[in-house]
């Protein structure tokens, strides 16, 4: 029974965190600015991914297995990914401005698994005979690995898409002025001291387009990287549920509809991967590929799921709730 | 473009490296940097440079570089084995190009030519990888595999599905079998041609020309580059430290300087198209010669295995192992506290021709039985017969048909008449089961 309560707690702390960390993030950006509160996002952040992770320690001990058995489980582990993600792009990006998509993706995945739409899933279940295998762990982390990586990526991509094509400059010029000049404190510096630019090929017009060229370009490599990773993990997670069907069904594809979504998914990915090589696709149709691939990938997550056909309908669910 | 003057930018002095790490690491601290590292040459950062020292050694406290050879030696080592391209030809991306050094005379080895270089022209193999990938949507939407009265009905010619698509566009391009269609099949084998094309044309030649060191040795050579860099004032050992602690990989030649970085992203493309090939490959062989079967067998009783195979392809040969004999020991089951189905294990031993045991092992859900290139899965359970003895009489076997399968858990009923079996209105006794647990759940009801 401690198990329970404590995965009560734990969930109840996770969303309320949450709760709180919007409130101030719409607080700030709408109405007023609190500034001790800035970094307010970033310790939410982290106490929801501890409560998210003891979360998922306490299912598994409470049930023998590992905690990746229905949709819920696996949406907190998403959530949990994109927290991996946020951390690692933390790690290496010494200005973390990627946080505004991995932060808002790890919150809103945690509140709509959190909340009252499916209570149902929340139980814990038992594994039916055909998930009780050493392949579990690998498969699913990975593809869930993945799903959270190529989804950043995405986004990333989508941001671009948005960023280039908003007529209006004034979008710059008004209120994200702060953020802004937080990624280039340190290039204003430098771009002062030298008056000749090294670009042979940009136009180096006005300020302001210079800025959105800069978001634009680090945009387009963040997501390149991104996708890269996901890509990697997406290839693996593919290969160890072939390797795992082999195991418990005979044949290493079935042409299953989440095996094919995944194809799908993958498929594009290469195409993203693909256009990147050639220069003269690059740039915004290679974001336009990642943006469509953002879609696919809620569709081989959830649609397929939600239509509870195939072997892999361990994740259905419905969103009606009892 | 103005050459960087250091000396006044930095307040002069010797060399000043935060300005080099600046402008060649890639990170967005500079604004160079962000297309060095723009992605044409994925994770790779190759520099050919060549530093012009000037004539005025009195600015910095190291010699000129241009002709010591015993600084190549001290800093970086034994120099490795280079060969130097003639005309410094450096590959900026993986354009396509056509082969290299491959004579071009005669017909013959023209068209195969042209159909190499068509073949592995890139936008051809993205408006495939676009097509395949429609097509296995399509697959999943439309349904796979059923009669054709299904599709009569939902996709009739008086109503057509988004005004057009009727039975016949479903049938005739044979999207009720998506997957094994002459349509999809094609287009795999397009993006198989093209996957060979492309590897032979592109990624071979990749390698090699990645593997030498293309040195440059002039300046104009090195501004036709597409982001190249004047510092007249550099030192080239300072450069290749810095690089070196960068992470690349760095080699001089006389004046000239090397170093390149990621050259795993350049193979990787290739291992990865070699990948999907072999597994295209794997695929066709198992599509073409290979049994399947499935089979449900009571406890107690036999099958032999050749009996319950059928081929897949033309070229399926049965193995001696199609012999053996499969017998059932035991079958039997786990259950969780609450009455779910835990697991299931079927006891089996493998008899060959003479009726010896050669085999024997206990089965279950991800655990198959591997004997002789046959292996034999668990998939599935049901009741097969009820055995009842009544009054002394019997036992009666009963044979038990599926009332309701919804995964593991399952529902079968009985029926065994009582009284006059010839009268229209048979009175008798229904029985349900839907565990293995004895007794306790059983449902029957008498009328």
């Amino acid at each position: 029974m401690i198990f329970v309560t404590l995965e009560h707690i734990l969930t109840n702390i996770s969303f309320s965190i949450i709760s709180i960390v919007i409130t101030i993030h719409f607080m700030n950006l709408l109405v007023y600015e609190i500034v001790g509160l800035r970094d307010s996002s970033e310790k939410g952040m982290i106490a929801t991914f501890f409560s998210i992770t003891g979360l998922l320690v306490s299912r598994w001990i409470s049930s023998g297995h590992f905690p990746l058995s229905n949709l819920y489980e696996s949406l907190i582990f998403l959530s949990c990914s994109f927290f991996i993600i946020h951390i690692i792009s933390k790690k290496l990006n010494h200005k973390n401005d990627l946080s505004t998509i991995t932060t808002p993706s790890t919150i809103f995945t945690q509140g709509f698994a959190t909340s009252g739409l499916s209570t149902e899933m929340h139980q814990s279940a038992i594994l039916v005979p055909a998930l009780q295998s050493q392949w579990l762990m690998m498969h699913v982390s990975m593809m869930l690995l993945s799903y959270a990586a190529l989804l950043c990526g995405s986004l990333l991509s989508i941001a671009l898409l948005v960023i280039t094509f908003r007529n209006n400059i004034n979008f710059f010029c008004k209120s994200n002025n702060f953020l802004i000049r937080s990624f280039f404190f340190g290039e204003i510096k430098y771009l002062n001291e030298k008056r000749r630019s090294v670009f042979k090929n940009t136009s180096f017009l006005s300020f302001r387009n210079y800025y959105k060229y800069q978001l634009t370009q680090r945009l387009d490599y963040w997501s390149y990287r991104m996708i890269s990773l996901g890509f990697t993990f997406l290839t693996i997670g593919i290969l160890c549920g072939a390797v795992w069907a082999n195991e418990a069904w005979g044949s290493y594809w079935s042409w299953d509809p989440k095996e094919t979504w995944a194809f799908i998914t993958w498929t594009i990915f290469a195409i993203y991967s693909h256009t990147r090589t050639n220069q003269s696709l690059q740039g915004t149709n290679s974001a336009l590929i990642a943006s469509i691939g953002f879609f696919i990938i809620w569709i081989c997550y959830f649609g397929v799921n939600l239509l509870g056909i195939g072997l892999h309908s361990y994740g259905s669910f419905t969103l009606t709730s009892n | 473009m103005s050459p960087l003057n250091p000396a006044k930018t930095l307040g002069g002095g010797p060399i000043p490296r935060t300005l080099f790490s600046s402008l060649l690491q890639p990170t967005f601290k500079s604004p160079s940097s962000l297309f060095l590292s723009n992605g044409r040459i994925p994770h790779a950062l190759r520099i050919a440079s060549k530093l012009n020292t000037s004539q005025d050694s009195k600015s910095q406290a190291l010699p000129d570089n241009n002709n010591k050879e015993k600084k190549r030696i001290v800093v970086f080592g034994p120099s490795p084995p280079v060969s130097e391209e003639s005309n410094g030809v450096a590959t900026n991306g993986e354009g396509k190009r056509a082969p290299a050094g491959v004579p071009l005379s005669g017909f013959f080895k023209r068209v195969p030519k042209r159909v190499l270089a068509a073949l592995s022209n890139l936008p051809l193999a993205i408006g495939e990888m676009f097509t395949i990938a429609a097509l296995m949507a399509l697959g999943t939407v439309i349904d796979q595999g059923e009669a054709p009265d299904h599709y009569f009905q939902k996709y009739p010619e008086e109503n057509p599905v988004f005004g057009f698509v009727t039975w016949r566009w479903v049938l005739g391009l044979g999207f009720d079998h998506m997957f094994t269609s002459p349509v999809f099949l094609c287009m795999l084998i397009l993006l198989a041609a093209s996957l060979m094309a492309c590897t032979y044309t592109t990624q071979i030649p990749l390698v090699k020309v990645a593997r030498r060191w293309s040195f440059m040795h002039s300046t104009e050579a090195i501004h036709k580059q597409e982001f190249a860099e004047s510092l007249p004032r550099a030192s080239i050992q300072d450069l290749g430290i810095i690089l070196m602690g960068a992470g690349y990989e760095v080699f001089v030649k006389g004046p000239s300087l090397y170093a390149f970085k990621g050259m795993a992203g350049r193979f990787a493309p290739i291992g990865v198209h070699l990948a999907m090939l072999l597994i295209m490959a794997g695929g066709t062989l198992s599509a073409t010669g290979s049994f399947r079967g499935s089979v449900t067998v009571p406890q107690g009783l036999n099958f032999v295995v050749g009996d319950v195979m059928s081929p897949n392809g033309s070229l399926s040969f049965p193995t001696q192992a199609f012999n053996t004999e499969v017998h059932v020991n035991r079958f039997y089951m786990d259950y969780y506290d609450s009455g779910e189905v835990s697991q299931f294990y079927t006891d089996i031993s493998l008899f060959s021709l003479d009726g010896k045991e050669v085999m024997r092992k206990t089965i279950r859900v991800n655990d198959p039985l591997r004997y002789g290139g046959i292996t034999i899965y668990q998939t599935d359970w049901g009741f097969s017969a009820l055995q009842i003895s009544k009054n002394g009489e019997g036992p009666f076997n009963l044979a038990m048909a599926p009332l309701q399968t919804n995964g593991d858990k399952k529902l079968f009923g009985t029926f065994l008449p009582i009284g006059n079996t010839d009268s229209p209105n048979v009175k008798g006794m229904y029985v349900s089961c839907f565990s293995l647990k004895p007794c306790s759940k059983q449902i029957s009801r008498i009328e």
